[in-house]
This record gives structure tokens, C-alpha cells and sequence, in this order.
């Protein structure tokens, strides 16, 4: 076995950048489809089906409405964008934790403040704070880029551990409960390729990026004890 | 082999090879240009305090504002600035000067209401056909600026008449609101169209005034605790709340042994708590029923004679109107000397299907039991004469001498009020033309042709079609006028409503008309004052409990924008905000009206203030016990059985000078009914104020939105408990399911009515709302509205 002479966290970089980077794209995905640059230069930049081939059907139809994007697409994804998420009237995919979570269906629920609390915990807190909930889909994906922005600058073995850790935990006590929810409601309610293969991709990214996750810190806390 | 692969090394050996592999595209995605934008999460703020969610719990007392007859007291329980329950008064029943403000299940599910992810969060702007649902997200600065600019410009091409503020009650029982707002921008800039009564009593409130001069006809309820036996004819404060302690003091006057009639087509909440006896009547019938009440109580010689003849004007011939001759009189119409056709309790029985002595029975014993109050809801006048059902409610209760006597009661309309405050957010419209309030999709189709035989007032003519709407937390738009179908092409129509903007909570119907659809606030979200209808001695401090959700805005300060916008910022806000009007309205009462009234911060720590009174207000008492020296406000400073003034109108078939029963279009004896034979009225439902939270969904567990039919008539149409069936008649159809059940009256269906208008491709309604059904066919004298008249027929959908 080869033993390496690079630290842990110079080895974990490429894998903690594309994770960042992966959960910018999904933020960008669920953006309001406004930062028309952005949305070409993955056109331009992304092969869907190559990158995202194993996140099986998601990444296929996204591959094929990046493929066809045009200004009138983008047009069209806006009002479907508006309508999913922003309103008026009832939503097609309410983009609420609490809203899945809780019995009632309500906004500003338990859990919005047990997301918060996680905010806090890193020193930061949403803009609009008891204006708008805070368990918001955008947020909370905003949140993981933070936490893997926050790996990448971690030179101590065990500050990462305990970022990865956090991270492993929030998905298993946040976004892995409620987005399979949300993915499916966003499925039933449009035929914009945009949503559905954004959808898809979420709900597999999330469950794969908690799979690697773990592994990543099985091996990191096993390299960890043979070093020590 | 690390160089064939960044991520080998420890990696390759500890990831399953298809989580490796699955990575391998990732690495090579390209940065997002610009990252993920405006980040949201910033660093917190360490200035604010640390709290623990569990422990910091406060309890403010609030009130809504809406269109309901009470008020209740709602206590928001808040937590770091989330309100996580609601509780309501705890007070303890029993002391009846300071009744508790309870809430009903309408109250307890306001924090759904608060929370719900379908609140209307941004200002938008239509972008699709008027009325398909189509909206932008725009700024609060284009929705303002294109407010203004319209306002200016249909004000400048049209005038000001063309410029109106539609009936709406959504928030209307407070000290400021969308509609007082607008009207105050609209007359500080050149004026708006007015419009005159309501919707819920139009028929009465221009009725009763003929009889007795004015609508306070009423006494406080505390006076119900003297009486002998009431009779609450059409009236259901067990669902439709009028005054929030109302039922309290019914229960008392139950407990005080009063007997209690409950007149309805339907066995309500009402009867079935406090009625010793239920009367089915058919809809549109009530005069018939009383004409023969009168019948009975005149030929056994029941009458209070000596009230009749010093008090009343038109009861027999020798107390006529010079000029009318005898056989005119009200006496003469009951016993049939002019028609030829005494109003016998057979005669009644024909008609409204109530047994002869039944009728007998009751009007023996309302005569001869003193006091009784014969109490009028306004359901019955909702109808097509709905006039006479008011005017004759208060004959009956002049010829038994029930009036201005404690424990009685002068039935019409029945306001009565003792306690106010002062309102100090007001405008002076330049413009005085009016309109009926019902009539207002004729103001648009047909304005300029508009006469006074339409009830248009102020002005000979109207110079312009009514062509800009503000439509401010109401649903008046299309879902509660009559003929929402007619009123849907009217608003589709573009040329002819220029520009509409609604503000509400929730997406409704009317909300969908909407070219510029604004976010409003709920009372959670601002200060005010609530204000029972006109029967409570009691006001609610409306605590602003957290700030205003999302981009939400009170509208108080949406048109201070607008104003500012158009140059008139001082002269509307007079640099008071929200809560300085507040402040102000309890200053100035305890100024101006009533020095006992709470300072502020007393009122505001207690939540509720309960007007205290020596005794009983008693409708009329000043009249009847000094007459000399108190005259009614009628022409003749009489009681008017007999109206000369609309004698004079000279249309006695549809408004005669004494109330009458008029046999009503769409009512049992018209020949449309071979085709639409059953009468369909509606009642205000215990889940919804009006159309109110009915997109609520507890609410909805609480009283499903469905049709009641008597299985007599489901029967013959093969219609089952729970069936869904299809309702129409010439102007629309609807879906709904069916509650069969010997609750309500043969030969009539009944929809609970605020249903959200939901059509489908085929312009059918899915939710069962009723205003597909009715009719735009005003009431002869006040023109007002007749939704509860209309033939229908049911089939199985």
C-alpha cells in the first residue's frame, strides 16, 4: 500500500472543491432563473450526461434542456420557476422544511428554528430573519456550501472531522428528510425538464454526497489512528 | 499513480469504487460564475441577544379585524419572535358586564392562517389575460409608482367619478385598512365614486327608516334576560357571530325561563341550542307568515290598540295619512276589505307551508307573552322584496306594543349602539355622487346611463363608466357579488375596467383580477383597534405581535408611497404612522366621548375594554315613555305602519306603503319553478367569515363545504347522503357533495355560502360557490342585493 507523504486535507481538496462546487450548481439550479451568463456557460461548460451519467435520470434530461437553452427556454422557466416557488396562490413545491415536517403543513415551525440554531452555531444568521423562514431550500444549500467552503481552509485533521461530521448531520436530520418530499412534489407538479432533472439530481446528490461523506470519514478517522 | 488521479491516495482505497467513480465527473465541474450571488446567510449580528426558544415566552393580546359581528381577544404566544400558539380570552363567564371574548374555531386557527405557505409574500403585476392567474415578482417601488401613475391618468382622462373603491370587509373593523387608505389617496386627488349601504342588511337599512325613522331598533342583548319569549326570525347567531357574547346572554334568558322560537328554513346551530320550537318556513315567504300572525293577533282582538293608535300612523282607517284613503290601511290589508283576500292562516299555510294553527298558535302566543322580542336576522331579507321582511318583523311588533319596552323589541333592522371611540384616519371626498353598492357592475357596464331610479344620488348623471377598481381585502370583486359569471366576463373585458388592484392575504378569487396584486398584512402584523359590529359594549387593543411577514405591507403605508408619489405624502399621513393613529383614536376618546375610557398603556396591558352601563339600552324607550317630547324621525313623528313617502312613489306592486307579502320572482309560486323547482338559499357558515380563511384547511375538518337537501328531494332524484351532485340554473352550475338531511326545509337547498369561486375549463365551479347561482336583480327600493332568492335544479354529477 502506498503511504503517502501529503497531509489529509491536501489529499481531501479536489474531492471537498467539486463538492462545493457541486452544491453551487445545484443552488444555481434552484435559483430563480434570472443569471442568464451563468445559465449558458453551463451550456457551454457542463456535459450533464458524462458528469452526472450515475445520478442515473437527472442528469440526463438536464443534460438535454442545457442542451436546447435558449432565452425564450429561460423565459418560459421563469414563470414555471415563479410558479413552483414564489407564488401567488398555492405552491407547486412549497421550498420549506417546516412545510414538509410538520403535521399542519405551516412555515416558522419547530424546525425552522432547529435550523437556525445551526446558523447560529457557525456565527451566521439569515438576512431576513423572522421575516422569512429560514429553513428554505436555497439556505440550507447555502449552508453546505459554507460548511464545505469551511473544509477546504481546514489544515487541522480534526477541525475537518468535525466540520464532515456536522455536514453528515444535517443531511441525515435535515435535507434527506424533507427533500425526497419536496423532489416528489416538484415531480408530480411540472413538466419543465429544468425541475424535474433538477429535482432528481438533488434528491441523488444528497443521498450520494452523504454516502461519500461517510466513507471519506471512515477512511480519514482510520488514516487518523494510524498515524497517531 | 496519485498523478492519475487527484482523488487516489487514501481515497482510492477507503470510497466503494462507485462512490469513486460517481466523483470522478464531479471534480471537473467548472465554478459557477459569481458563485451562488447574494449570499444570504451574513454573519450574525452578536448584538442580539442570546435567547433560549424555550424559555422566553410572551403572550400578546391581539384582534382581528375582519367582517365578523364580534370581536374576540386573541392572545399570540411568541417566542423569539415566532408566534407558536394562540390562546383566547380566559376570562370567567358569569359577570355579565364584562362578558368574555371568547374565540370561536374560526379564532383558534389563526396562527394557520399567519403560517401558511400560500400567503401572498411580494408585490406582482399581471403578465397573462386578466383573471388567468398570471403574475410577475415586482418591486414595491414599480408596484407603487405604476399605482400612482394610473390613478393619475384615469383620473385625468375619465374624472374622478371613474375612480372607485369596491365594497370589501376583509379588514374593515379596525382603525385604518386598505380601504380607508385608498379613499383617503383617491380624495386628495380630485375624489372617487361613493357607494351606499352594504351587501349583509341593504334591503333592511333602507326599509326600517320607513317604519321607524331609523335602523337602531334594537336594544342591548343584556335586555334579553326580561324577556318572556323571542322569537329569532331568520336570525343564527350560533354560526354567524353578531356580537361575540351574544349567545351568552340568550343562554340567560333561556335559563330565565324565556321561551324561544327559532323561524328557519333550516334546523341551525341556533335551534338546536336554544330553540324550544323550530318553524320550517319557505324562503321568500316570511310576510305571508307574518301578514297572518297579524291576521290572528287583529281578529281575536290581541292588539296593544292603545300603542297602535297613540304611536303609529296607517293601523286603521281612522289613523290614516291625509289624502290615503281608509281602506289603505293596514288593518283593511290584513282582513282583506280592499283585495278581497283576508290574510288567513290558510291563506299563509298555502304559501309558506307552515300549518294554519301553527300560525295561530305562535301569533297567540307572541301576543299575549309580555315581553317578547321578535328578533330579525337578515338572511330572510336577502331576498327579492326584502324590504317588506323588515317593515313587517316591526308591524308585528307594533301591534302587540313590543316596542320601547324592556324585555320587547322593536325587530327591523335592530342596530343598536352605546359605545364608541374616535376614528381618526378620515378623508372628505370632493366627489358626492353615489351608488348602491350592489350596483357597481352596472356603474361599469352602464355608468353614464345610471339615473336616480337606480339609486344614483348626488348627481343627475355620472360623467364616466367606472374604470379604475381598488379592490382592498375583499372578495366583493367576483366571489360574493351575485352572478359571478357575468361579473367574470365584465372584469375580463379590459376596455372597461382599466386597472384593478387588489390587496389581500391569500390568493382568492378576486385576487386573480388583479393587474397589480399587493401583499397585505394580517392583524398580526400591525396595530389596531377592533371594533365589534354596532351591538357591543366592548373594543379590542390589536397588538402588533410580529413584524410583517415577507414583503408583506400594512396598506396604510402602501399608499402613504403612492401619496408620496403623487405629492400629497403630508396631507395624507398628517406625519402620523400606524400606531400614532392608535394612540390618538385613545386619546381622543378618553377626550372627547368617554373620560373612563383606559390610557393607552392601560388598555394595550389589559387587551379588551368593556363599556360599563347602569342598565339595559332599550330601542325607543325615550319615544314611548315621552312621546311629546320624543317624536320618531319619520315625517309624520309616528311609527309609519303606512308610509306616506312611499306611498307617494307610486309603485305600490313592488313598494307599497305597508309591509306586505309580494310573491317573489324565483320564489315558490313563480312558473319558472316547473323548470328549476328547488329554492336554493345560502347561510353564512361556522368555518368561514364570509369567504374568509376558506382556504383553510382545519377549518374546512371542522364544517365541510357542502349542500344540504331534505331527502324528500333527494329521493326523487336519486340522490344519496355524500353524493356529488350538479346544481344550475340559467347563469351558472356547480359541483358539490350532499348532506341529506330532514335539517332543512322541503322544496329547498342550501349552500353555504363563501366558497372560493374554482372553475374548471368549462367554467363550471368545483368548490359548490354559490354566486354562480344568484341573481344581479336588485331589490325595488333599495336596490340591494337578492342572493338568497333563486331557483335551481340538482342532479347526480
Amino acid at each position: 500500500m502506498t503511504v503517502t507523504i501529503e497531509p489529509l486535507h491536501i489529499q481531501l481538496q479536489p474531492y471537498l472543491l467539486a463538492r462545493k462546487k457541486f452544491y453551487q450548481l445545484l443552488h444555481l439550479l434552484f435559483s430563480m432563473p434570472a443569471n442568464v451568463d451563468a445559465l449558458f456557460e453551463i451550456k457551454k461548460e457542463v456535459t450533464f450526461k458524462e458528469l452526472l451519467g450515475q445520478l442515473h435520470e437527472g442528469g440526463k434530461i438536464l443534460d438535454d434542456f442545457f442542451q436546447h437553452l435558449n432565452l425564450e427556454q429561460i423565459k418560459r422557466e421563469q414563470q414555471e420557476f415563479q410558479r413552483l416557488f414564489i407564488g401567488p396562490g398555492p405552491l407547486g413545491a412549497p421550498p420549506w422544511e417546516s412545510y414538509y415536517r410538520s403535521r399542519e403543513q405551516l412555515l416558522f415551525e419547530e424546525w425552522t428554528y432547529q435550523i437556525r440554531e445551526r446558523y447560529h452555531r457557525f456565527g451566521l444568521q439569515y438576512c431576513k430573519e423572522n421575516n422569512e423562514p429560514d429553513d428554505h431550500l436555497l439556505l440550507e444549500l447555502e449552508f453546505m456550501v459554507y460548511l464545505s467552503d469551511l473544509c477546504l481552509f481546514a489544515t487541522k485533521d480534526h477541525r475537518l472531522d468535525k466540520l464532515l461530521a456536522t455536514q453528515i448531520s444535517f443531511l441525515e436530520e435535515h435535507l434527506l428528510i424533507w427533500i425526497p418530499y419536496f423532489c416528489e412534489k416538484v415531480i408530480e407538479n411540472t413538466s419543465s425538464q429544468l425541475y424535474l432533472g433538477a429535482a432528481m439530481l438533488l434528491e441523488d446528490f444528497l443521498s450520494f454526497d452523504l454516502e461519500s461523506l461517510v466513507e471519506v470519514r471512515e477512511g480519514l478517522l482510520l488514516c487518523l489512528k494510524n498515524i497517531h | 499513480m496519485s498523478e492519475k488521479h487527484p482523488l487516489t491516495n487514501m481515497l482510492a482505497n477507503k470510497m466503494q469504487r462507485r462512490t469513486f467513480l460517481k466523483w470522478s465527473g464531479a471534480i471537473g465541474l467548472p465554478v459557477i460564475a459569481g458563485g451562488i450571488g447574494t449570499k444570504m446567510l451574513v454573519e450574525r449580528n452578536k448584538e442580539a441577544k442570546a435567547v433560549s426558544t424555550k424559555d422566553n415566552e410572551k403572550i400578546i393580546s391581539t384582534c382581528s379585524v375582519n367582517n365578523c359581528g364580534g370581536r374576540c381577544v386573541i392572545k399570540a404566544h411568541v417566542k423569539d419572535g415566532v408566534v407558536v400558539r394562540v390562546s383566547t380570552d380566559s376570562q370567567e363567564s358569569g359577570d355579565l358586564s364584562t362578558p368574555p371574548l371568547r374565540a370561536c374555531v374560526r379564532g383558534r386557527n389563526y396562527r394557520r392562517m399567519l403560517y401558511h405557505p400560500d400567503r401572498l409574500k411580494y408585490p406582482m403585476k399581471r403578465v397573462g389575460k386578466r383573471g388567468e392567474g398570471k403574475f410577475k415578482r415586482i418591486s414595491w417601488d414599480e408596484a407603487t409608482r405604476t399605482i400612482a401613475s394610473e390613478v393619475k391618468r384615469i383620473g385625468d382622462k375619465y374624472g374622478p367619478e371613474s375612480r372607485y373603491d369596491n365594497y370589501a370587509s376583509g379588514q374593515c373593523w379596525g382603525l385604518h385598512g386598505g380601504s380607508a387608505s385608498v379613499r383617503k389617496l383617491l380624495s386628495l386627488t380630485g375624489g372617487f365614486l361613493n357607494y351606499r349601504n352594504d351587501y349583509s342588511s341593504g334591503a333592511g337599512n333602507v326599509a326600517t327608516p320607513f317604519t321607524y325613522g331609523t335602523n337602531n331598533s334594537g336594544s342591548s342583548f343584556d335586555s334579553l334576560l326580561h324577556s318572556k319569549y323571542i322569537i329569532l326570525w331568520g336570525q343564527n347567531p350560533s354560526e354567524m357571530i353578531f356580537s361575540t357574547p351574544y349567545r351568552e346572554y340568550l343562554m340567560q334568558a333561556k335559563k330565565n325561563g324565556a321561551r324561544i322560537i327559532v323561524i328557519d328554513p333550516r334546523y341551525t346551530d341556533t335551534a338546536i341550542v336554544f330553540a324550544d320550537e323550530w318553524i320550517p318556513i319557505l324562503p321568500t315567504t316570511d310576510n305571508a307568515m307574518m301578514d297572518a300572525m297579524g291576521y290572528v293577533i287583529i281578529t281575536e282582538n290581541l292588539q296593544d290598540q292603545a300603542f297602535l293608535d297613540k304611536y303609529c300612523l296607517g293601523f286603521d282607517g281612522e289613523h290614516m295619512p291625509d289624502g290615503v284613503a281608509k281602506v289603505e290601511s293596514l288593518k283593511s290589508y290584513l282582513l282583506g276589505e280592499n283585495d278581497g283576500t283576508p290574510k288567513t292562516p290558510e291563506w299563509a299555510e298555502k304559501i309558506c307551508q307552515i300549518p294554519a294553527n301553527k300560525i295561530r298558535e305562535i301569533a297567540r302566543e307572541y301576543a299575549k307573552t309580555k315581553p317578547a322580542a321578535l328578533i330579525q336576522g337578515w338572511g330572510p331579507q336577502r331576498h327579492a322584496y326584502g324590504e317588506q321582511i323588515m317593515r313587517g318583523g316591526a308591524q308585528l311588533a307594533c301591534l302587540t306594543g313590543n316596542v320601547g319596552k324592556l324585555g320587547g323589541w322593536a325587530a327591523g333592522t335592530g342596530y343598536w349602539n352605546r359605545s364608541n371611540i374616535v376614528f381618526p384616519f378620515s378623508y372628505d371626498n370632493p366627489v358626492k355622487a353615489s351608488i348602491p353598492c350592489f350596483l357597481w357592475t352596472k356603474a361599469v357596464e352602464m355608468g353614464t346611463e345610471m339615473t336616480a331610479a337606480d339609486g344614483l344620488e348626488g348627481t343627475e348623471r355620472l360623467n364616466t363608466n367606472i374604470k379604475l377598481i381598488f379592490n382592498m381585502a375583499g372578495n366583493m370583486l367576483i366571489n360574493q357579488h351575485a352572478d359571478i359569471n357575468k361579473t367574470r366576463k365584465l372584469l375580463e373585458d379590459e376596455s372597461k375596467v382599466e386597472f384593478i388592484v387588489v390587496s389581500d392575504i391569500f390568493m382568492t378569487p378576486s385576487a386573480k383580477f388583479a393587474d397589480i396584486l399587493l401583499p397585505g398584512t394580517t392583524f398580526f402584523e400591525r396595530y389596531d383597534i377592533g371594533i365589534p359590529w354596532c351591538f357591543g359594549d366592548y373594543v379590542v387593543f390589536g397588538e402588533k405581535t410580529i413584524e410583517p411577514l415577507y414583503e408583506c405591507r400594512d396598506e396604510y403605508d402602501v399608499f402613504a408611497e403612492v401619496a408620496d408619489k403623487l405629492g400629497v405624502k403630508e396631507k395624507y399621513t398628517e406625519g402620523r404612522t400606524i400606531l400614532d393613529l392608535v394612540k390618538e383614536s385613545v386619546e381622543r376618546t378618553r377626550k372627547e366621548l368617554d373620560a373612563t375610557f383606559p390610557t393607552f398603556e392601560d388598555f394595550r396591558q389589559k387587551g379588551v375594554h368593556h363599556f360599563k352601563y347602569d342598565g339595559p339600552l332599550v330601542g325607543f324607550k325615550e319615544q314611548i315613555d315621552d312621546f311629546e317630547n320624543n317624536r320618531f324621525e319619520t315625517p309624520s313623528g309616528k311609527i309609519e305602519l303606512f308610509s306616506k313617502t312611499l306611498w307617494d312613489m307610486n309603485q305600490h306592486d313592488e313598494i307599497p306603503a305597508i309591509a306586505k307579502y309580494i310573491p317573489s320572482w324565483e320564489g315558490p309560486e313563480d312558473p319558472l319553478k316547473a323548470q328549476y323547482p328547488l329554492q336554493l338559499i345560502s347561510w353564512h357558515y361556522k368555518r368561514r367569515c364570509h369567504s374568509t380563511y376558506d382556504n383553510q384547511e382545519w377549518l374546512e375538518e371542522a364544517a365541510k363545504q357542502e349542500m344540504w337537501l331534505n331527502p324528500k328531494d333527494a329521493d326523487k332524484r336519486g340522490i344519496k347522503n355524500g353524493d356529488r351532485v350538479q346544481v344550475f340554473n340559467e347563469r351558472g352550475s356547480l359541483l358539490i357533495d350532499v348532506k341529506v338531511t330532514p335539517r332543512i326545509t322541503p322544496g329547498v337547498a342550501g349552500i353555504p355560502q363563501g366558497a372560493w369561486y374554482t372553475p374548471d375549463t368549462n367554467g363550471q365551479d368545483q368548490r359548490g360557490s354559490v354566486n354562480v347561482l344568484t341573481s344581479q336583480r336588485p331589490t325595488p327600493l333599495a336596490k340591494a342585493t337578492p342572493q338568497l332568492t333563486n331557483l335551481v335544479e340538482v342532479k347526480k354529477a
